[in-house]
């Protein structure tokens, strides 16, 4: 019997079938990234609200069988198949098997299968207990729908949407964080009315005028009163009851005034925190991102420039300039680049999701470090740096860096070119910074354009007043400057045309539109 | 005679930098260190002058022809940069003065000090790393045409002989079929300049004193100088 069951157990671990329909059961119903999950998520709130409709509908109305129908068997009929998935993956059976077994074996001990299914019975006794699970039970329960009293559970159902709606686990994992201060708050409460009640009792039962004849009357008057709502069916009618009452209110008054701070500092204390999981939920979405570690002068304006048509995401260390970033209107996180876990908690692809890594702390051992963090989670991304100081080139070279740029010598550079030709060079910074309009751009050739155009003579450039600089043969590595209107255009060239910006941009449009009859 | 020189201002990185871009037209290198400057041991190899804000510069004409020279403001602090700027100019009207500053706020200052060029470093680094990622293309084209040695130049040609476009408008020049080279720009003789592109350009026939910035081979650049008559 013991030999069976640990086959049955190593089959199962080793059976990639087995493995794969768990792994997806557990994706779809537990894993908040997947996917498909937040499709049956959407569905089964759908359901819920059905059923909680037709309740609603069924108390003075008729409802059609289809309809009850609907809401006893076939919801519960799903959400019964639910609960067991989910008991199903919460955890694994021949796992333990196999644990256990190998543990005995290694201590050539008698595998004694007694002991491993009391631990199997414990960890799925440990779910079945949960809040969660105990809600998803009970939500079946209207499957029994002869039993009036059991279609209140119903309502169970609503609850369920607290395992659907991320919002409503944010809410409650919030509030978790104060357990203690409310159990404190409930005994305090708790006091007081058990108290209140009972002297009000004593002060009132026997009075005729009074409407308290019962312990449960005295309980009501407490909790209406401590609540702070008073509705004023019951008050007390002797001396010594208007006193008890007046110490409730005061007791009601603190009270309220305590939930309140507990929620509000509970919400206060984790609002960043809050704040970054939403953030890192919309960046999972995001494609063609540009991510920048560092926040200081250069990578703020590279933000700046690269934020009127890009995606991008500030990492840093620091948070006074993660605030900056933040105040600029930057997605920025409070993650320390240089470290691998950071780029983990994004929950992103950076070979497809991620466009460049930007390396610009103005500080050359920071930017080393971060490159080969980065390089070690990505062989392909692209990676730009800043350094600083020139000889650190080598080492930011050699731990990965696709471009670097050095401030210093790009100001010899500049200072060379305007020392020789002032006005070209001046003409060439009006053509970058857009002056006047004015720009210079690349345009790719692609398969559209190619159906449509196969010379550079064909694209008709004058009619836009745009100049054709040259063409960049990718292929070739090569730039053709002044290309002659026979040049024959290529899929990967990329056209460097100057001219008005609003033309360029026509010009673009022109060259995918139109089709060759 | 006075010397014409390259008095850079600043003894850093920066100084190092533009000493190896200038040096092959500036024979004559002087580099004034300041006294709080930390030691540079590779600039002292071509010796120092120590300088103090407090320093008088009226000296500077006696042994430089500073109408032929230029002056580059590249301190670390912008406050220094813009005091240095300020002093050169109060006492020199004509002096060339290129000055360096880490932001667009300090680039102002030091315009309205008197520099002729300002480099706002944060700004131009910038610059450079978006059109990396934006226009690679753009950006290595440029790159070339600009700084490295290729045979594609950008050159400004002065017109000295307007008769040869016969008053032409320049949209109604070939410029790239009959001369090989690509126009960019028009500074005409009272030094505004207008693209090629513009429609103000259009209609601005070409007369003696207009420099033009053109885009083209080194040969073909030379003929077209011999054309109208200018040197580069």
């Amino acid at each position: 019997m013991n030999r069976l069951v640990v086959d049955w157990a190593y089959f199962l671990s080793t059976s990639n079938n087995y493995q794969k329909t768990k792994r997806f059961f557990h994706n779809f119903l537990e894993n908040d990234t997947y996917k498909y999950k937040k499709y049956f998520d959407i569905f089964m709130i759908i359901l819920i609200f059905l059923s909680v409709a037709i309740l609603i509908r069924e108390v003075k109305s008729h409802v059609d069988d289809f309809w009850l129908n609907f809401s006893n068997y076939f919801v519960s009929l799903i959400f019964f198949i639910e609960y067991i998935l989910r008991l199903w993956v919460t955890s694994s059976v021949s796992e333990i098997i196999i644990k256990n077994y190998e543990h005995d074996d290694m201590l050539d001990r008698e595998f004694r299968l007694s002991n491993t299914f009391y631990q199997v019975i414990k960890v799925k006794l440990q779910y079945i207990l949960s809040v969660k699970a105990i809600i998803d039970l009970l939500a079946i329960i209207p499957f029994f729908h002869q039993l009036r009293l059991l279609r209140i559970f119903v309502l169970f159902r609503v609850f369920k949407l607290f395992r659907y709606a991320r919002s409503f686990q944010t809410f409650t994992s919030v509030l978790a964080t104060k357990k203690f201060e409310f159990i404190t708050l409930f005994m305090f409460s708790g006091i007081v009315i058990f108290v209140s009640s009972v002297l009000i009792y004593v002060m009132e039962a026997n009075n005729k005028n009074s409407n308290i004849d019962t312990i449960y009357d005295a309980f009501y008057w407490s909790i209406v009163t401590i609540s702070t709502v008073g509705y004023g069916d019951i008050t007390p009618t002797t001396t010594s009851g208007q006193f008890v009452t007046m110490m409730v209110i005061i007791a009601g008054i603190a009270v309220l005034a305590f939930t309140t701070s507990i929620i509000v500092s509970a919400f206060d204390e984790r609002l960043d925190e809050i704040r970054e999981l939403k953030t890192i939920d919309g960046i999972r979405k995001i494609k063609d991102l540009y991510i920048i570690c560092g926040y200081e002068d250069v990578a703020k304006e590279v933000a700046k420039q690269l934020l009127v048509s890009n995606n991008i995401i500030v990492l840093d260390e620091d948070i006074d300039r993660v605030n900056n970033a933040k105040k600029d209107g930057i997605l920025a996180l409070n993650y320390d680049p240089g470290n691998i876990d950071s780029y983990k908690k994004l929950n992103i692809d950076i070979n497809t999701q991620v466009k460049a890594i930007l390396c610009l702390r103005e500080n050359d051992v920071e930017n080393v470090y971060t490159t080969l963090t980065v390089r070690s989670i990505s062989k392909d991304v692209y990676i730009l740096s800043l350094l600083m100081n020139d000889i650190h080139r080598n080492k930011i070279s050699f731990a990965g860096a696709n471009e670097i740029l050095y401030t210093k010598e790009l100001v010899g550079m500049i200072a060379r070119e305007f020392i020789g030709k002032p006005v070209a060079f001046e003409v060439i910074h009006a053509l970058r910074s857009g002056f006047k309009n004015i720009d210079i751009d690349e345009i790719m050739v692609d398969d559209r354009i190619l159906l449509s155009f196969a010379t550079i003579g064909e694209l008709n450039s004058k009619k836009y007043r745009l100049v054709v600089l040259g063409v960049y043969r990718n292929k070739h590595k090569r730039f053709f400057f002044n290309p002659i209107d026979s040049t024959i255009l290529e899929h990967g060239d990329y056209l460097v045309v100057i001219g008005n910006k609003v033309f360029i941009n026509e010009f673009e449009r022109y060259l995918h539109t139109k089709i060759r009859k | 005679m006075n010397k014409i020189s390259a008095l850079i201002f600043g003894c850093n990185g920066y100084t190092n930098e533009i000493v190896k871009n200038i040096q092959h037209k500036y024979k004559n290198i002087t580099i004034f260190k300041h006294s709080s400057e930390p030691k540079n041991l590779e600039l002292e190899r071509l010796g120092l002058e120590i300088f103090d804000f407090s320093d008088s510069w009226e000296f500077l004409s006696d042994i430089y022809d500073l109408k032929n020279s230029i002056v580059f403001c590249v301190l670390e602090d912008d406050a220094e940069n813009i005091f240095l700027t300020i002093s050169l100019r109060s006492i020199f009207e004509d002096l060339n003065i290129v000055a360096l500053s880490k932001n667009k706020e300090s680039a102002n200052k030091l315009s309205m000090a008197g520099a002729n060029k300002v480099i706002p470093m944060v700004q131009t680094t910038a610059s450079i790393i978006s059109d990396i990622l934006e226009k690679p293309i753009v950006t290595n084209v440029l790159h070339r045409i600009l700084y490295e040695k290729s045979d594609l130049k950008i050159a400004q040609v002065e017109v000295t002989n307007q008769k040869c476009f016969n008053g032409l408008y320049p949209s109604d020049i070939e410029w790239s079929k009959d001369h090989g080279i690509i126009l960019l720009s028009i500074i005409h003789d009272d030094m505004s300049s207008e693209f090629i592109y513009s429609s103000k350009a259009k209609h601005h026939a070409i007369k003696d004193g207009d420099i033009l910035v053109v885009i083209g081979y080194e040969t073909d650049i030379k003929e077209f100088e011999k054309l109208v008559g200018g040197d580069r």
